[in-house]
């Protein structure tokens, strides 16, 4: 099931070309390893851009990463990690 | 040629793009799936169980209980939407969005390509390929010798099929269906047309042109141009543009409710939004419209013109609260809804004539700024809380951790209680559920 957890999380981030993307992330007690990104968008609040990535981790895994440059802070929007 | 690309399930199937473990699975692209609302879109593995946009979640539910709900994200549908346009605009300039999901692309200035209708078909191909190789998503194409044939042509076959139509064909495939599969007929059109006898769209190209006008004034005789697949109507390229008709957003309620206060305070937020949204663009109205949906479904619409347009929360809203308090009988409501119509570029002289609004009018611009800066829910009318408290649209835009069963909606999505609804993505075509 897909479900929403809005928690912060610690990401290891690479900046290359001049874009972003998450390497890795730590989430109740363990380290994800992104295997693939497979979506990004934006979304403004006021002058603030928060950047989304959806991401697949090294299982049948999937979650939805925020990354707030105010902070700067990382998200973690939704995750689903299993069949209901 | 004129090429029309429809995006196949767009919604449910740009969650499909973004995690592999939903595909081939139905998912129901919803609001908060732990509230109440509707279907916004089901991808074609959940249409088989008879699951369709527009229907109440809980029938959704009941017809599809093992489908994956997932809470819709209008922002990243509009972004997917504009990755597209960038890859339809790398073909054609001459490239009309028609909404969040659907294209029209004209041919005609592609040196050496695209002028005959199977050179036309050779590029939907490789378009709708490009589409699915960069982006995981499908898309079904119209290909037509004018907008209205491509338009049909891309329902003929779906999912990601190419159906490719002249004049000819086109009656073909269309004369024998009822009449409401005409593009531009309604459900109510399509009830006059059958009190004529009109029951097909070939009945409709072979209806007498005198009582059709009589009937039905200039659109009669459009309609039975449209019948024989006739359309002159030219592709408006992207970076021309199209000035909207109307702004306008609705809400279904959490529960059925008849307080009064409650519902007051959700027109209002309702008007602010939609005054936000005319003033981002630089528009006023002159109508006002308000959608009252009760408990059984019955929907009622009232509208109001004006003498003078505006694009202020507090004239909007008073005109919806008067259209309201006019319209309901004391019926518990599922479903508000507030847009302004009858559109103009906005114009200072008018508010000039009133001296008195000027200071509302400076009032309006520095709240903007701080919207602008801080974001939507960094202020609200007062009026509003109540409703706002509700549906967890906390002002000061504080991020907020939801939990189990919590309606708050958090940090992530929806937590700007101005992004758009899912249901109204298509602001240049304002659809009604009713």
């Amino acid at each position: 099931m897909f479900e929403s957890h809005n928690d912060p999380v610690d990401v290891l981030t690479a900046f290359v070309d001049g874009s972003m993307r998450p390497i890795r992330f730590r989430w109740q007690g363990r380290v994800v390893r992104v295997r693939k990104v497979t979506g990004q968008w934006a979304r403004r609040e006021g002058q603030a851009v928060l950047r989304y990535f959806a991401v697949q981790g090294s299982r049948d895994d999937s979650y939805e990463l925020c990354y707030d440059a105010r902070g700067p802070s990382w998200v973690l929007s939704r995750a689903w990690t299993g069949p209901a | 040629m004129i090429l029309l690309v429809d995006m196949d399930a767009f919604f449910a199937s740009v969650e499909q793009a973004h995690h592999p473990y939903l595909r081939g699975k139905p998912v129901i692209v919803c609001g908060d799936p732990s509230r109440r609302g509707v279907v916004t879109a089901a991808s074609y593995e959940a249409r088989p169980f008879g699951v369709r946009a527009g229907m109440p979640l809980a029938e959704a539910r009941r017809l599809c209980p093992h489908a994956e709900y997932v809470e819709g994200n209008p922002r990243k549908y509009v972004e997917k939407s504009l990755e597209l346009l960038e890859m339809f605009l790398e073909i054609t300039p001459d490239v009309e969005p028609f909404s969040v999901d659907e294209a029209f692309l004209d041919l005609k200035r592609l040196p050496g390509r695209g002028q005959s209708l199977e050179s036309a078909t050779d590029i939907a191909r490789e378009l709708q390929q490009r589409i699915w190789d960069t982006h995981g998503l499908g898309a079904s194409i119209g290909v037509g010798t004018n907008k209205l044939i491509a338009k049909m042509a891309s329902g003929v076959h779906k999912p990601r099929g190419i159906t490719t139509l002249d004049e000819e064909r086109f009656r073909g495939v269309f004369w024998p269906q009822d009449v409401q599969a005409l593009w531009g007929v309604g459900p109510k059109m399509s009830e006059h047309l059958k009190a004529l006898g009109i029951a097909t769209v070939g009945a409709l190209a072979h209806a007498p042109a005198p009582v059709m006008e009589q009937r039905f004034g200039v659109v009669g005789e459009h309609l039975i141009q449209a019948a024989w697949g006739r359309d002159r109507t030219a592709v408006i390229p992207y970076h021309e543009g199209v000035d909207p008709k109307s702004m306008g957003h609705e809400v279904t309620l959490p529960e059925d409710c008849r307080d009064p206060e409650f519902l007051e305070g959700t027109l209002l937020r309702l008007s602010d939004q939609v005054a936000r949204r005319l003033r981002a663009d630089g528009f006023k109205g002159r109508t006002v419209t308000v959608k009252l949906r009760d408990f059984r479904f019955k929907t009622v619409t009232r509208q109001r013109a004006l003498g003078v347009a505006i694009d202020d929360h507090g004239g909007i809203f008073e005109i919806a609260r008067a259209l309201w308090r006019e319209n309901w009988r004391g019926e518990p409501v599922r479903l508000l809804g507030v847009s302004v119509s009858a559109l103009e570029h906005g114009s200072e002289a008018q508010l000039e004539m009133f001296a008195g609004r000027e200071r509302t009018k400076a009032l309006q611009e520095a709240l903007d700024k701080v919207r602008d800066k801080l974001g939507e829910a960094s202020v609200v009318p007062a009026g509003s809380l109540a409703h706002r408290r509700v549906l967890g649209h906390v002002p000061f835009g504080a991020p907020q951790k939801r939990a189990p069963g919590d309606r708050g909606t958090g940090y992530g999505q929806g937590a700007d209680p101005s992004a758009p609804d899912p249901t109204q993505l298509k602001p240049r075509l304002p659809r009604d559920e009713s």
